[in-house]
């Protein structure tokens, strides 16, 4: 019989920890008083993911080190790309937090008299909680996995909860539950592809972990076709994820109908998770074998931003728009992926962190624009809206000047630096096309700036909320994140650059 | 050279503005003293460095200081590192003096108003972003002053935004030095480019390597950059509206510093511009332009502050030329551009102390004989004017003298034909601003019963008898002994160039003079009569061109915003194709044709399987092609 | 063709005649899963293809994994399928138009493109090429194999699984649990009160059961009363609701057959 298998629990801590809290959240669920369930599974939450990150802050340094009988590769990248999603986890789940943005019962018929009094007694949909941390715990996984078995059940255990929060907005739930199932039934779809290539990465190298695979790569002798196949359909399951083109098309209608704390989770932590299991994919296993998936990558990259970048302009409704930009930063984000070099990587992690803290905020802020029927995502009626809440629609002016890249935002560092990398790896054909689009998405991020504060009031009726404490703390705290990292972002920088390198 | 000293001059403001916009209300009564006294500090800390730096040869004066290592991606390094030269130093003087006594001057001037603290914060977010400006040592790091004092200048125009008009003004400004910005950012990626550095000294090391193409692009986008943030022909039109912001603001920003960014940004550059001749001619030409178009919109002007916009825009036209003209023009567009900042402010704050005593009148028709009843301001106003149309001794002779004299000893036929536009704005300058003396302070007077004109108290005419001994004085402090000249010369690279002298500078001198006294006779001879007070409609149709500021924004309206709103018409009509076509089409519309990419987004989630499914076999054809 | 693919993988011969029986089949039923328009005939014929799957699998020498795919998907979810058919209505048949223009004419094209490719792809990939280790593999027992790697290499991804479900389960009752509030629902005895106390004792002796006895005795048949009209109430009122419900005199007999002999009904 085998031996025991060593798990070397320190290293999976924050996964653990995650787990555990959210486990736990699940008996609050069914133990907990109702009325007290909200409160203390946001602090359950809240502390869970922070105590996690004190964990990884514990296994900062001890680097390159596998756990899980290999199974999770913790290297300098995980532990980035760790704290990039449990950051950008914490500040979400303070605008999760506030539940009004969730239906009161998911079970109940939209329009419906259930409906109605599950509204009027206030009841919760406090499950959020324990299924965003499940998310994390997925997303967590997602890029230390170190072979395609945990790669599947992380890309799963990530995906699954976020199919559900998708269906849980409080208002407009009919297309809410029309973008949870479009999710699922595509990313099922997906997932299919993933597993068919995973099957065929095992034929090729008769091996699922990343570096028997590599090793079957450098020997150059098994067979390419089965390789080639293998990649291509691991590859459109992660791009699946990232919302690349071809693949993007769920990404406006889920992000559209999502609860709108729940899409700028999805967009910023998914995209951390996903590019970090990409990176790992394509710089550990395939990095020898990338005359098999630069160019293809390069073509998707290039459709990726233009693609996203050019719908955009004709989006009138807010979310939608932040959903087609965010195709297209998934395009120039790939420029960073196929650099292939250390500058690429590093330049790729800070991307990912200045746009997740952005895209937070972002989502956060709209979460506050609403009238008596909920959110207003229609762009037309946030004419107008600077001469309202100054301070917000300047705020929201910021992040979306973070999105075109302006200076003295985190973004214009993020782009320039994926840019430059891109640009060292010669790679011009990518970094121009990245240069036009980005011109052409500052055209529609801007034109919402003019509309909030050049457009003529319409007399809406749309207010700004005050949020509530926590909202605001996650929303000011992203705003001063995408300033610092824009005008003195040498710090994290170096941070990222003495940890970006993968190990084998 | 190594300085400890120079992040203070702009943390010092940079930090007041802050912490009086983070207190509020709470230091209504005293954030206007704090912020003043702030900005004496930083002129304390200039004028020792100022002191430091004359202390030292000539060649060793210029001092840096490195704060923080700002970006470095790659290969591409950015430090935020600050640079005193001589050139610095002399905008770090003027912005900091000049600041200083606009700041004491609106103690008195916005004492009424309730957010004069804001005011305040905002003039000293102003003060830190133009030093920033001014002493950043790389390209990036003026982009960020550049942006900074944008965003000052939009808060401060639109001070007031009560009033939608205003309000518009502040955007209209803001619009306009965005265009500009597109310049300044393309200049700056496109230095990049060539050379691989954005830094001031890296770039003039690498200059001489780099194609003359790539230097003239540099050079007309840093002119775009210019025209947008100086006011100069055709991004010109803001300016004129500015005039909405607090008269101090527009002493401060709208004539003596913001608006001669373009002045510093051209001779900052002038080794690109050196290298550059087309570039070079173009700075002249907007030169050119611009001052005859700002002196002939100031004759028509009966508001008073737009009159002295006009003027500023012209007599930065006066500066943009010089700038233009080459080594030995740089020292000569500085000098004008400090005595102009003596001259120019002092007006405005003149102007402003006749707006306190008339409750805010700003129709110079309705002013008249104001001279007896505030004899201080129309004093120091009158030195202001005696400078601006280059009367000897007084300041703007010296040096707008310089700048006719050298346009006119430029190479070539060209030489004539910018001379003799700068010698006619002299004359028209003579005219419009003896009229905009003899409508306010000589004559009958033509105000209202209300008004009960009076002159200001000491804390506004204090400053404004300082900038007039200025005006009279700076001028030949400046010039004597070609002093300010040896002085910038590190800087520009000038060196002695003996010309072929097409004028000798004494028939220069009388031309010019004659210039003057011709503007002036005519204006006496026009407006020695009684001025009608409301403006004559009767006019021909030169003056009805110039009162619609020489058709600056009917031009714009024409060449800029139609097309603009066709472009946004044509978006709007193929989004609203796009949206009500696919809800339209829903259910016919053929899925995986090339119709475009837009349809494929139908909302069925069949339609996306297929989309993705495509791309599987798009993916797979792709290998089995590769793999043949 | 036949014979290139025969020598494939060494497909040994007993093993071969089961393949090419049973993968046709096995075809077929996916196809036909699609094709046909009853879910219950959809979800019989899924339950083929996973049966012959999982007969695969064992003459695959995989035999744990066969015996789970008729376990579990078989047996189970199958299962699972067919009770939901039953609740929702077995005849129910799913709208099969296509409302999009040239949809499925594409997704053919498409599926026979994509098919075509991997298996041309696959073909040249195989073809000549020796499959080893699955006697390795299953050298300890294919049962024993797969769980010393379960339990020890791949140890963490399968404890990791139990978070899926966990989550599939909390997902099921954050979509279909209703919390009833406590006053809503009426205890056994109220209930009884209402039915034998109300105001009439129509339904004391509870409802007609649905269907037409011999004919048709589906839920969404009403039951004919005495005189031959449909029995409203012998339906559930979601189905009503629905329009599902079917014209249950298309059941009933259209004449009495002549039974007058041994009845003697005259």
């Amino acid at each position: 019989m085998s031996d025991t298998p060593v798990l070397q629990y320190s290293f999976l801590a924050p996964i653990l920890i995650v787990l555990g809290g959210a486990v736990i959240g699940v008996l609050l669920e069914a133990f907990a008083a109702a009325k007290r369930r909200a409160v203390l599974q946001l602090t359950l939450t809240l502390g869970t993911l922070f105590i996690a990150f004190l964990s990884l802050l514990r296994i900062r340094n001890l680097t390159s080190a596998k756990a899980a009988m290999g199974s999770v590769m913790i290297d300098g990248p995980t532990i980035l790309m760790q704290g990039t999603i449990l950051l950008i986890a914490f500040f979400a789940v303070m605008i999760i937090g506030d539940v009004d943005n969730f239906t009161a019962q998911a079970s109940a018929v939209p329009g419906s008299d259930e409906e109605k009094s599950a509204l009027q007694a206030g009841r919760q949909q406090t499950e959020i909680f324990p299924l965003t941390l499940f998310a994390v715990a997925g997303m967590l996984l997602f890029p230390a996995a170190n072979d395609l078995v945990t790669l599947f059940v992380a890309l799963e255990v990530l995906s699954l909860p976020l199919y559900l929060m998708a269906g849980l907005s409080r208002h407009r739930r009919l297309f809410s539950q029309e973008a949870a199932l479009k999710y699922f039934l595509l990313g099922a779809y997906a997932s299919a592809f993933f597993l068919f290539g995973a099957a065929f990465l095992y034929g090729f190298s008769y091996s699922v972990t990343l570096s028997g695979i590599h090793a079957a790569v450098i020997g150059g002798t098994a067979n390419n076709i089965f390789l080639l196949i293998g990649l291509t359909f691991i590859s459109l399951g992660l791009l699946f994820k990232v919302g690349a083109v071809p693949f993007h098309a769920w990404t406006p209608d889920v992000y559209q109908g999502a609860p709108t704390p729940i899409t700028g989770f999805m967009a910023a932590a998914t995209k951390v998770a996903a590019f970090g299991a990409m990176l790992r994919i394509y710089y550990v296993t395939f990095a020898e074998a990338n005359w098999n998936w630069r160019p293809i990558l390069t073509v998707i990259a290039i459709a990726t931003m233009l693609v996203g970048s050019i719908v955009a302009i004709t989006q009138r409704d807010i979310k939608r728009m932040l959903a087609y930009s965010s195709i297209a930063h998934a395009g120039f984000l790939f420029t960073g992926v196929i650099a292939l070099n250390k500058a690429g990587l590093a330049a790729t992690l800070f991307y990912l962190l200045a746009y997740g803290f952005a895209t937070i905020g972002a989502f956060g802020v709209i979460t506050l624009v609403r009238d008596s029927s909920g959110e207003i995502t229609d762009l037309n009626r946030w004419a107008g809206l600077g001469r309202r809440s100054p301070k917000i629609a300047a705020l929201f002016s910021f992040f979306l000047f973070a999105f075109a890249g302006i200076p003295l935002t985190s973004g214009f560092i993020g782009k320039f630096a994926i840019f430059t990398a891109a640009y060292e790896s010669g790679n011009i054909g990518v970094v121009v096309v990245g240069v036009l689009s980005s011109a052409i998405a500052a055209f529609f991020y801007i034109r919402v700036i003019v509309m909030m504060y050049f457009a003529d009031d319409n007399g809406d009726s749309l207010t700004v909320v005050i949020p509530s404490p926590l909202t605001s703390i996650a929303i000011w705290v992203s705003g001063g994140v995408t300033l610092v990292l824009g005008v003195y972002p040498t710090p994290v920088l170096n941070a990222i650059n003495t940890l970006a390198t993968f190990i084998r | 050279m190594t300085s400890n000293n120079l992040v203070y001059l702009i943390a010092l403001p940079l930090f007041s503005s802050g912490f009086l916009m983070m207190l509020g209300r709470r230091a209504d009564k005293w954030g206007h003293i704090f912020a003043t006294l702030i900005s004496a500090s930083a002129f304390g800390i200039g004028a020792f460095e100022f002191l430091q730096m004359l202390a030292r040869p000539s060649e060793s004066r210029a001092v840096t200081q490195k704060l923080f290592s700002w970006i470095s991606v790659g290969t591409f390094q950015v430090d935020a590192s600050l640079l005193l030269d001589q050139l610095s130093i002399s905008f770090v003087l003027l912005i900091t003096g000049v600041g200083t006594l606009i700041h004491i001057y609106s103690i008195a001037y916005m004492s009424h108003d309730l957010d004069r603290r804001r005011f305040f914060a905002f003039l000293n977010f102003f003060i830190a972003a133009m030093l920033l400006l001014v002493l950043g040592d790389s390209y990036l790091n003026l982009y960020v002053g550049w942006e900074g004092v944008g965003l000052a200048s939009y808060l401060l125009i639109g001070f007031w935004n009560q009033k939608p008009e205003y309000a518009t003004a502040a955007k209209k400004a803001f619009i306009a030095n965005r265009v500009g910005d597109v310049g300044l950012s393309l200049a700056i990626m496109i230095a990049f480019a060539t050379f691989g550095t954005v830094s001031f000294a890296g770039v003039e090391e690498k200059v001489s390597g780099a194609s003359t193409a790539a230097l003239t692009g540099i050079g007309l986008m840093l002119l775009l950059a210019a025209t947008g943030k100086s006011a100069q022909f055709p991004l010109q039109s803001w300016l004129g509206d500015a005039m909405a912001g607090p008269t101090p603001v527009s002493a401060l920003i709208h004539a003596a510093t913001m608006v001669t960014a373009g002045v510093y940004l051209i001779t900052r550059s002038n080794f690109i511009f050196d290298n550059a001749p087309t570039a070079q001619l173009c700075v002249v030409i907007i030169g050119a332009i611009t001052l005859m178009f700002g002196a002939l919109i100031g004759t028509a002007k009966d508001d008073i502050k737009k009159a002295l916009a006009a003027s500023t825009m012209s007599q930065i036209g006066y500066m943009i030329l010089a700038t233009g003209l080459g080594p030995v023009g740089y020292a000569f567009a500085i000098m004008h551009l400090l005595t102009h900042g003596f001259f120019k402010a002092g007006m405005f704050l003149g102007a402003g102390s006749v707006m306190h005593g008339m409750d805010d009148e700003v129709n110079m028709r309705k002013y008249g004989g104001l001279g007896k009843l505030m004899p201080i301001t129309a004093i120091t106003f009158g030195l202001g004017y005696l400078a601006i149309i280059g009367v000897p001794p007084f300041a703007g002779f010296y040096s707008k003298d310089k700048i006719i004299e050298t346009a006119f000893n430029s190479e070539g036929i060209k030489g004539l034909f910018i001379g003799g536009a700068a010698l006619l704005g002299a004359l028209v300058t003579a005219f419009y601003m003896t009229r905009v003396i003899i409508l306010t302070f000589t004559g009958a007077k033509r105000w209202d019963e209300k008004a009960h004109p009076h002159e200001s108290p000491f804390l506004m005419w204090g400053p404004m008898a300082i900038l007039a001994i200025g005006s009279v004085a700076s001028g030949f402090l400046l010039s004597s002994g070609n002093r300010f000249v040896s002085w910038l010369a590190p800087v520009v690279n000038s060196h002695e160039v003996e010309h072929a002298e097409r004028f000798q500078p004494v028939v220069v001198t009388t031309m010019a003079l004659v210039a003057v006294l011709i503007g002036v006779a005519i204006a006496i001879a026009k407006y020695r009569s009684d001025v009608p007070r409301v403006a004559p409609t009767n006019v021909n149709i030169f003056t009805k061109i110039a009162r619609r500021d020489l058709l600056q924004d009917d031009f714009n309206e024409a060449v800029l915003m139609r097309p603009g709103q066709a472009l946004t018409n044509f978006l709007v009509a193929t989004d609203e194709r796009a949206i009500d076509g696919a809800v339209r089409t829903v259910g016919a519309v053929v899925i995986g044709s090339s119709k475009g990419i837009r349809k494929t987004q139908n909302g069925f989630v069949r339609s996306y399987a297929l989309l993705i499914l495509f791309g599987a076999f798009a993916l797979l054809a792709t290998i089995w092609v590769v793999t043949l | 063709m036949i014979r290139l693919s025969l020598e494939i993988g060494q497909t040994q011969k007993p093993e071969a005649i089961l393949f090419y029986i049973l993968a046709p089949l096995s075809v077929l039923a996916a196809l036909g899963m699609l094709i046909v328009r009853k879910a219950v005939h959809s979800a019989l014929l899924l339950a083929w293809v996973m049966i012959t799957l999982a007969i695969f699998y064992i003459a695959l020498d995989a035999a744990f994994l066969g015996i789970v795919q008729i376990v579990v998907y078989t047996g189970a979810v199958m299962m699972l399928f067919l009770f939901i058919l039953m609740l929702v209505g077995v005849d129910a048949p799913d709208s099969l138009t296509e409302n999009i223009k040239g949809h499925r004419a594409t997704a053919i094209v498409a599926a026979l493109g994509f098919g075509g490719l991997l298996i041309s792809l696959i073909g040249r990939a195989t073809l000549n090429h020796v499959s080893v280790g699955l006697a390795m593999a299953n050298e300890p027992g294919n049962v024993q194999g797969l769980a010393s790697l379960i339990f020890t290499q791949y140890v963490f991804p399968f404890e990791v699984i139990s978070a899926l479900l966990i989550t599939a389960a909390l997902g099921a009752m954050v979509l279909a649990h209703s919390q009833k509030s406590a006053g809503a629902r009426l205890s056994q005895r109220a209930l009884s009160s209402v039915r034998f106390r109300g105001d009439s004792l129509a339904n004391a002796a509870g409802l007609p059961s649905s269907g037409v006895f011999a004919r048709h005795n589906a839920v969404d048949v009403p039951a004919l009363l005495p005189d031959g009209t449909p029995a409203k109430n012998s339906i559930s009122g979601v189905l009503t609701a629905r329009g599902d419900v079917q014209d249950s005199t298309q059941y009933a007999l259209g004449s009495l057959p002549k039974v007058d002999d041994e009845s003697g009904d005259k």
